[in-house]
């Protein structure tokens, strides 16, 4: 892992190991956050349905969504597929055996597998159009543009971002004829899901306690263990990924979901203002599209400003299933920029600090019910838990499988969920 | 400097030619001479020096080894009786165990992957590796050799060149702010180390907001670095 590379990384001397432990143990982070704030996260949508591009401080991803009608595979002859892929070329530090065959590649892979696949968080009956002849397939492919850290976060919100943006072309069956419409004779389909899963990141040093959120590459580069929750906005698990050296204990690890979970709900709402302001704006025939990235003449939809000037007008808490959001739009010529960006410095998320232990169960519950199977999450290298929404269970996932903990009951899941919540 | 000293590639500099008719004039990087004429080669302000040396202070981040730089480079591998030292240029820089203070066959340092070294390049040919050493010619270390704590960061070529001209303005008034060391690599890194990492880390956010300021704005900036320096 250490020096594998051919051309020098940030955070891979010993300088900068040390550098960042000494500081993460006096609390402080090279950018001046503290240790639970985010970047600001940034969405610019294509023109075209279905594109996204994600600026996360300098990291940078682009995520298409494509579809096509195919045969469906014989054992599930009346779903359609989602296909997911990351590709790291365009990072210009890693040369070509890196961005094909680095241990990174495959982790970022593996875990939009089970942040989307096996969370199965689309509803793929509703992409069959007839059973055992013709389903769509979706294709998830997400470009990194730019590497500088947390890239788990940029393509999971990315790959969201651009699936709940997308609208599929119309179709009908009949007489073993499919007619697909186009745009302008019949509406476009968006894609209906059964819950909104993104990941949050967070690292672990050994010389503190306190995990640190959405690292910088220099960060990521030096932590000895990397954590990866994903939450959807029903602030349900839906993958743990936990690795590395440092012994994150089960307090750690609940600290982190309890945190990432209130995160990943509010990243969904973002997610879905951005949405809303992206059909205002087309509506209004505003110039949208990714030139906006270059010409920036509308203002920017970022994380920071849209949900600040939310928390300023009480929303209706009602997790909307439907992909139009019901969410008041917040007006994007707001003249009082700078107002809401002050506010911004009172109106901080309720982060539940890290050493309010308070809501986890009391020592000996935790003894008795969560540690076998915390255990698994220190001692593993890569520990892998889903929770399916509806009925299924992960299939046909074999590599993930022997990673996964042996039994999972509901009690389990329950105690996952009910801290959280 | 004013903006007429601005060249870009192909651009022709009669004004050299024209002192090339009565002198001697050393071209520097940047400049090259066809025939009679002389020609830009990169981009940037047009530097002179006096007497009769010129060259183009092109921004650039990707180093060319040199021979008689000093370059920050990091410890890659043992490799037989040298050490694969990355210096940020095309290929990896070797640096022989002998090449240290009182080193010798049974003495050899005790380096290790990750480890920083400040050190001279001895060597640079195209054709081969460049070659690094941590002792000058009576085989005494100087101000070279392995860096400990402290961090370092990379930057523009230019930066590291800004730091190191004689009476750069920059590391005098960060010197009023605190007390710290500092290596500045002309391979694009520097390498700070203050009391506490809270101070070396607003050393380098002060570095780095030098970046962008020229050799005419850089006493200006400088003026601002306490500021940055409390952010």
């Amino acid at each position: 892992m250490f020096l594998n590379s051919n051309l020098f990384e940030p955070g891979k001397s010993k300088l900068e190991r040390n550098f960042v432990q000494v500081l993460t143990k006096q609390n402080n982070r090279l950018d001046g956050r503290s240790a639970d704030d985010f970047r600001d996260v940034e969405l610019t949508f294509g023109a075209e349905w279905g594109i996204v591009a994600l600026t996360v401080g300098q990291t940078r991803v682009l995520a298409e969504v494509t579809c096509e009608i195919d045969a469906p595979t014989s054992a599930r002859p009346n779903e359609g597929a989602l296909f997911l892929n990351v590709d790291i070329d365009g990072v210009s530090f890693l040369d070509e055996v890196q961005t094909t065959h680095d241990q990174r590649v495959l982790a970022l892979n593996s875990l939009l597998e089970r942040t989307f696949r096996s969370s199965r968080c689309l509803d793929l009956e509703s992409l069959c159009i007839a059973s055992e002849q013709h389903v769509w397939y979706v294709r998830v492919n997400v470009k990194v543009l730019n590497h500088d850290g947390n890239l788990y976060d940029a393509c999971t919100t990315a790959a969201l971002a651009a699936l709940m943006h997308f609208r599929r072309p119309d179709v009908t069956y009949n007489d073993k004829q499919i007619r697909t419409y186009s745009e302008k004779e019949r509406e476009l389909v968006p894609m209906l899901f059964l819950h909104y899963p993104v990941s949050v990141t967070y690292c672990v040093y050994k010389s503190s306690s306190k995990p640190v959120v959405d690292p910088t590459l220099l960060e990521e580069n030096a932590a000895d263990s990397v954590i990866v929750l994903s939450f959807n906005s029903y602030q349900e698990l839906c993958t743990l990924n936990a690795g590395g050296s440092a012994p994150t204990t089960a307090h750690i690890i609940m600290q982190c979901a309890r945190n990432a979970s209130r995160r990943c709900k509010s990243m969904v709402q973002f997610i879905r203002k951005a949405l809303a302001l992206d059909t205002e704006r087309r509506q209004a025939k505003q110039p949208v599209g990714l030139l906006e990235l270059m010409r920036s003449t509308m203002p920017k939809i970022t994380y920071n400003r849209l949900m600040n000037e939310e928390s300023d007008v009480p929303v209706t808490n009602n997790e909307p299933v439907s992909n139009m959001a019901t969410v008041a739009t917040p007006q994007h010529q707001e003249p009082q920029n700078m107002i809401k960006e002050q506010r911004k410095q009172n109106k901080q998320e309720p982060v539940t600090p890290m050493d309010d232990s308070t809501w986890l169960p009391s020592t000996d519950e935790v003894k008795d019910k969560d540690n076998p199977k915390l255990k698994i999450k220190e001692t593993l290298p890569q520990v892998k838990e889903t929770r399916p929404k509806g009925s299924n269970n992960n299939r046909g996932k074999g590599k993930g499988g022997k990673n996964q903990k042996p039994k999972r009951t509901e009690s389990d899941s329950e105690e996952e969920t009910k801290p959280v919540i | 400097m004013t903006s007429s000293n601005f060249v870009m590639p192909g651009d022709r500099v009669s004004s050299i030619e024209d002192l090339a008719k009565t002198k001697r004039v050393i071209l520097g990087p940047g400049l090259r001479r066809l025939d009679d004429k002389v020609v830009a080669s990169k981009a940037g302000p047009l530097r002179h020096k006096e007497p009769n040396t010129f060259w183009v202070d092109n921004y650039q981040r990707r180093y060319v080894p040199a021979r008689g730089d000093l370059v920050l480079g990091i410890v890659r591998a043992k490799a037989g009786d040298v050490y694969r030292v990355d210096i940020g240029s095309a290929d990896v820089a070797t640096i022989s165990y002998l090449a240290f203070e009182a080193a010798t066959k049974k003495n050899r340092p005790d380096l290790n992957p990750g480890d920083m070294i400040y050190a001279r390049v001895l060597n640079a040919n195209a054709d081969i590796e460049p070659e690094l050493v941590c002792v000058n010619s009576n085989g005494k270390r100087g101000k070279l050799g392995v860096l400990q704590d402290g961090f370092f960061f990379k930057c523009s070529l230019n930066l590291g060149r800004m730091l190191l001209r004689e009476n750069c303005p920059a590391l005098g008034a960060l010197n009023e702010e605190l007390p710290y060391e500092i290596a500045v690599g002309v391979n694009g890194r520097i390498w700070v180390k203050a009391h506490t990492p809270r101070d070396t880390l607003g050393l380098v956010n002060a570095i780095l907001s030098l970046e962008n300021a020229g050799y005419a704005e850089i006493e200006k900036v400088c003026g601002n670095l306490t500021e940055v320096m409390q952010t």
